[in-house]
């Protein structure tokens, strides 16, 4: 067994440069409704380029309090929480719209499981984020997030009060988890296209 | 085009595009937006609540919240695991408490550690401490009891004049005493450190003690404020005029509506419902009727009102 040309064969089949990179598309996606995808992505990119430089910094930076060079670090941070609004308001929306279109169909229902999930790690990933900005909100979050950790036994292992483990969560695990779930998510809406409408081959109603 | 895709596609018209073109201008578009809203609005980051600030500012609370936890009714005290062995306080459903399932793995006895642990530490430095934690120590419990519950009822007669605190007089034995040494390590910056201390010093960033030790009283005083308590939408609200976790607000909805609203184990049903929820989406393309859901709400038809347009089909209403 040859793998090159198995591997050669595979992306033949499943994922042509023209569907990786595309050129053309069907004449259907032709709404607002198909940016909100890449808003995600975009807001994304922002979140993992500013979160890096936060974590270079280390957070008496980018609290402001360690001169010089304290004040771009409080912007840094800035941009990191609009980041995230932007990212979810997004990711909502984006969410929304493909519930509209019912896109799981013709076979397209791993993208959609795969974004639902993207959407359950993003929310646990930010709920790590909460609690890694060291400040009141951690605080509060902390203690408040800590029963229901507890309640379902999740606390056993993760505790919201250790700093440690909560700052190893938000900047290197769960952001590795959602990068690899997004990725796969755009493999298949990559390979498979965009989904028709509904009742694309029907006479109209 | 791979062979999938043609075939997919095979009778629909297609149009010019630019993939990394379209991911650019919306790149840039957000790049905007995030610097001029991060300029504009800045970011919430609203000051911890610390020892020392509360020792100065609030020596009152302070006292009472460190007499509290000394009388055993810091909420930890009994919570069951993973902090304590007891196990009848874990939040159950239908006999199912999974918090049980896994033991004490984070062992936290709130009298001891975070009150007397760190009071032998003032006892190194204040010998008058150092007695008063031998006489606290060699009494019974019920007399322990006795001097802390006396104490506590004096606290409410208390006076706070420029930081120094006068107790009405009484029977409090050592525990006065304690409860200054308390103050004192407040004051001096030196109460978290004590809690947080461990054998991995200098390295501690479990701050798991520190953390618990103002949760009852002070810390839920300030939430409270900041519309921040459980009953206020909680931890989806941010400090400020900031949107917080906006996303949340399906879940903390929950703990606003009976039976969450009064439930003793109010974080596993919420919980629970939450997940089901989660589910439900998740498996959304095979749960009959949330499947042919779209079809009903018609919405596609605005999506792609350009496409049915083009077949003769009147944009929707």
């Amino acid at each position: 067994m040859n793998l090159t040309r198995s591997a050669q064969r595979l992306l033949t089949d499943n994922l042509s440069l023209e569907d990786a990179l595309p050129t053309r598309l069907p004449a259907y996606v032709n709404s607002i409704a198909y940016l909100f995808g890449v808003t995600t992505l975009s807001a994304l990119g922002l979140l993992v380029v500013t979160g890096v430089t936060m974590a270079l910094f280390g957070p008496d930076w980018y609290h402001g309090r360690q001169a010089p060079g304290s004040g771009l670090g409080r912007f840094v941070n800035s941009l990191h929480f609009w980041s995230v609004q932007l990212f979810f308001f997004a990711l909502v929306a984006h969410l929304a719209s493909k519930f509209a279109m019912a896109a799981w169909r013709d076979g397209r229902w791993k993208t959609w499981t795969l974004g639902a999930l993207a959407l359950g790690v993003a929310i646990f990933t930010a709920l790590t984020g909460f609690l890694a900005q060291t400040n009141w909100d951690s605080q509060w979050i902390a203690l408040q997030a800590k029963d229901a950790m507890n309640a379902v036994g999740v606390g056993a292992f993760f505790n919201t009060m250790n700093t440690g483990q909560v700052l190893t969560l938000h900047v290197v695990a769960l952001p590795l988890l959602l990068v690899l779930v997004v990725g796969a998510h755009l493999f298949f809406i990559r390979r498979d296209g965009p989904v028709k409408p509904i009742d694309a081959g029907k006479p109209n109603e | 085009m791979s062979k999938r895709t043609e075939a997919y596609l095979q009778g629909v018209p297609t149009k010019p595009y630019d993939l990394l073109r379209e991911g650019l201008i919306v790149l840039t578009l957000a790049v905007i937006a995030i610097v001029v809203l991060a300029a504009v609005f800045s970011s919430p980051d609203y000051p911890t609540v610390r020892g020392e600030d509360v020792a100065k500012l609030q020596p009152l609370a302070y006292l009472k919240t460190s007499a509290n936890i000394l009388a055993g009714n810091h909420s930890v005290q009994d919570y069951g695991p993973p902090y304590t062995s007891n196990t009848e306080n874990a939040q159950s459903l239908y006999g199912i408490a999974p918090a049980n399932w896994f033991g004490v793995t984070i062992p936290v006895d709130p009298s001891r550690d975070l009150v007397l642990q760190p009071l032998e530490r003032v006892a190194t430095l204040n010998p008058g401490v150092a007695s008063a934690l031998d006489t606290y120590q060699a009494a019974s419990a019920d007399q322990q009891q006795a001097w802390v519950s006396a104490y506590l009822d004096a606290l409410d007669g208390a006076t706070e004049e420029s930081g120094v605190v006068t107790i009405p007089p009484g029977d409090y034995g050592p525990v006065a005493t304690l409860m200054n040494g308390m103050l004192a390590l407040g004051r001096a910056g030196l109460l978290e450190g004590a809690l947080d201390s461990s054998d991995r010093l200098p390295y501690s960033l479990d701050y798991t003690k520190s953390l618990l030790f103002f949760l009852d009283d002070v810390d839920a005083s300030v939430a409270e404020k900041l519309d921040m308590a459980s009953d206020q939408w909680g931890v989806s609200h941010e400090t400020g005029r900031y949107p917080g976790a906006w996303w949340l607000w399906p879940y903390t909805f929950l703990y606003q509506i009976p039976p969450m609203s009064s439930s003793g184990n109010a974080d596993l049903e919420a919980v629970g419902i939450f997940t089901a929820a989660f589910l439900l989406l998740l498996l959304a393309p095979f749960i009959p009727i949330l499947n042919r859901l779209p079809r009903a709400l018609r919405i596609y038809r605005l999506i792609w009102r350009d496409w049915y347009r083009r077949r003769g089909c009147p944009p929707p209403r």
